[in-house]
């Protein structure tokens, strides 16, 4: 290309005060020229252009947000709140892998045997109690260190990851409860014991580390299902342990646990009880 | 970054789609200042110009491939540019009413202009037109862009484009011979 913008046009373009033909034309050269847009690169406004590339940078050096937390941002949470829930780790794909297996284990017996329903119905409520439990804590939360420098309260953090956790895990349950022999009653029955389970164990994390709170509930909740089978004199029956009084005893558990939790929940604050 | 100036902008495309930022770095060089210009042209105020350039640059990141290896690589870029300003400027705008009494202009404008011709030649012929037809000369013919895209940028109903796109033409054709 031989013919270039006369400089003069070419800062009454950078000003604005041009007419709209000469710049359409000046406008189109600019696309095929290199020489005009170096000439315009030269008098640029150095401080937007460093301002935008800064900001360029940042967004290449921030790591892509995986599918929980774009799939959370497109349900309009809040990006914070987005990234707490993301890098909990009883959310990464292995862990909700163990759980699926564990499911799956828990429907075959269930499938198998007649006493394999009550095996369902007491594994099912410890596997969400067993991700939140590992959804906080030194050893297993990567995020851990930043928690406790972070200006968040514990509490709403334990809340947010608590009901990440829950949701995930009740619909993975509920998914295997459809593989069950029968779709009665006793398919949801483990969904209040497991409400129970999670209240509880969260209360008792007020008073004492909440992996030993965790593993305490979680026997408790065991031998009292053990027990009741024992009890229930060799009929092994679902309805017989499950039935509406142990459902009525762990609402009321429940409903006592979340009082203690909203009484209690400032014990709940980071790097208290570790 | 040295013997990066000596590259094409299509070579920077092909360095960037292996990841290399050193090429964005001197793509943007090359090719920001110009687009930061035109995007505060086409109505982009003072932030919003920014925002848009680095969406633009950041799809040249993320994209690179979809140049199809013909027509300018700037012409490639304005065309990511424009339509991100045009997607921004939408999001605005669903906040705000309709501008008023933009239509009601077009024909006395228009009129006037027409009035007023007396060039023979097309910079003449281009600056008889009324700022309605030209604005949509702009926007397919220069820009690039689609009837529905200038709709858009131009916020008037799809059919309004097509029938300033042929008024304009008639009127440049008109003057021109």
């Amino acid at each position: 290309m031989t013919w270039h913008v006369p400089v003069e046009a070419l800062r009454r373009y950078e000003s604005g005060a041009i007419d709209a033909t000469q710049q359409l034309s000046i406008e189109a050269h600019l696309v095929a020229c290199d020489f005009c847009r170096s000439a315009l690169a030269g008098s640029a406004n150095r401080s937007a252009l460093g301002r935008t590339w800064q900001a360029i940078e940042a967004e290449l050096a921030a790591p892509a947000p995986g599918v929980i937390e774009r799939s959370l941002l497109a349900f309009g949470v809040s990006d914070h709140s987005a990234r707490l829930v993301a890098a909990t780790p009883s959310l990464r794909r292995s862990w909700l892998l163990a759980i699926a297996a564990v499911l799956t284990l828990a429907v075959l017996v269930a499938n198998g045997a007649e006493g394999g329903y009550i095996f369902f119905l007491a594994i099912a409520p410890l596997l969400p109690l067993a991700g939140i439990a590992a959804a906080f804590g030194p050893g297993i939360d990567p995020t851990y260190e930043i928690g406790i420098a972070a200006p968040i309260r514990g509490f709403r953090l334990l809340l947010i990851r608590s009901v990440a956790v829950l949701a995930s895990t009740i619909a993975l349950a509920a998914v295997a409860a459809l593989f069950l022999p029968a779709l009665d009653w006793r398919a949801g029955a483990w969904l209040l014991p497991c409400l129970a389970v999670v209240a509880t164990a969260l209360a008792l994390s007020t008073i004492v580390n909440p992996l030993r709170a965790t593993v305490w509930v979680a026997a408790t909740w065991l031998v009292g299902v053990g027990a009741a089978t024992w009890a229930a004199t060799g009929e092994a029956s679902a309805r017989a342990v499950f039935g509406q009084q142990m459902q009525v005893a762990v609402v009321v558990v429940a409903i006592v646990a979340g009082f203690v939790l909203r009484a209690r929940r400032e014990e709940l604050e980071r790097g208290e009880h570790r | 970054m040295g013997p990066a100036g000596t590259i094409t902008d299509e070579g920077l495309l092909v360095a960037i789609g292996e990841g290399d930022r050193d090429a964005l770095r001197e793509l943007y060089d090359r090719h920001a200042a110009w687009l930061l210009l035109r995007l505060r042209r086409r109505g982009a105020d003072g932030t919003l110009a920014e925002e848009v350039l680095q969406d633009t640059f950041l799809a040249v990141w993320r994209k690179p491939q979809s140049y199809s290896g013909t027509g300018p690589v700037a012409a490639w870029i304005w065309g990511i540019g424009i339509r991100r300003l045009i997607d921004r400027l939408r999001r605005t705008w669903a906040l705000q009413p309709l501008a008023r009494g933009r239509e009601e202009t077009v024909v006395s404008a228009e009129d006037e202009v027409l009035l007023g011709v007396e060039f023979g030649d097309l910079a003449g012929a281009l600056a008889s037109l009324s700022p309605e037809l030209r604005a949509v000369i702009q926007a397919t013919v220069l820009d690039g862009l689609t009837t529905r895209e200038a709709a858009r940028l131009l916020r008037i109903p799809a059919g309004t484009v097509k029938t300033r796109m042929m008024r304009a033409r008639a009127q440049l054709r008109e003057e021109l011979t």
